[in-house]
């Protein structure tokens, strides 16, 4: 789940799309592509491929659909940040490790 | 422990972490802070070319930064406190654009205390906390800065995520 989070932002357009409605609120497609110097087909498959993320999620109003971020779905990427620390930790430790190994194999 | 005046604002729980390492308490203190460049993930910096070294300036105001392979020095956190070799604290200045947030108050902060068990090995416990000040400067316009693996904006969801909370 985190992998397909992060490849959804691994994408400049997309992070600016989230920034909007981050900025905006709810947003529907057309009000979105006006913004951004690429085509309405592409700012949607954009939001499909942050939907499908759980970044961002819509919702019918009316006969139009608003897409807002998607408060559940960003929670869960603060366990990205535990995960960081996880690795970065464990390097630590993998290194000091390497170090004792070292030292007690000196005369 | 705060080092800081209060956060009014919605708060976002901490990341807490613990490990166990075979060094003593003097040692892994160095290790973590004056030595970090020897175990830092690589890939983990905000300079726009790759980075060369991590330095953390071992004194409470001293600067955390990396030096980049074009020469460019790149600043990303300041130390809090300096207390060898029990406690140490740096501020994680990056803003929700991934870039050096001068601004203490709009920083979350990570605290690493170390603690001797008395056989060699010492205790790690670190909390990366406030994450909801990275918010503080209210919504804006990401403005295609890249980062190196993709987690450049994440600081900019915890903000966004405190908004809404």
């Amino acid at each position: 789940m985190h992998d397909i989070k992060l490849d959804a932002m691994g994408d400049p357009t997309r992070r600016a799309i989230v920034q909007t409605l981050r900025a905006q609120g709810a947003m529907a497609v057309g009000d979105l592509a006006r913004r951004f110097p690429v085509s309405r087909p592409a700012i949607s498959q954009h939001l499909k491929i942050l939907k499908d993320a759980r970044l961002v999620a819509d919702e019918a109003q009316g006969r139009r659909r608003l897409y807002r971020l998607d408060p559940a779905g960003f929670s869960s990427l603060r366990d990205y940040f535990d995960q960081f620390w996880t690795e970065a930790l464990d390097a630590f430790a993998e290194h000091v490790e390497a170090r004792a190994n070292l030292k007690r194999r000196k005369p | 422990m705060t080092t800081m005046a209060p956060d009014t604002s919605a708060s976002i729980a901490p990341v807490r972490k613990s490990i166990t390492v075979r060094a003593t308490q003097a040692d892994a203190f160095r290790i973590f802070t004056t030595d970090m460049d020897s175990w830092w993930p690589r890939s983990h910096h905000i300079g726009k070319s790759p980075m060369k070294r991590v330095i953390i300036e071992e004194k409470a105001g001293g600067r955390c930064y990396t030096e980049q392979e074009d020469n460019t020095e790149c600043d990303w956190g300041s130390v809090l406190a300096w207390e060898p070799p029990r406690r140490f604290i740096f501020a994680w200045q990056i803003t929700p654009q991934w870039q050096f947030e001068p601004d203490l108050a709009k920083s979350s902060e990570v605290e690493v205390t170390f603690t001797g068990l008395g056989d060699g090995r010492t205790r790690v416990d670190l909390e990366h906390r406030h994450f909801e000040r990275h918010g503080a400067g209210g919504p804006a316009m990401r403005t295609g800065v890249d980062s190196p693996n993709g987690w450049g904006d994440l600081l900019g969801m915890f903000a966004a995520v405190a908004e809404k909370a």
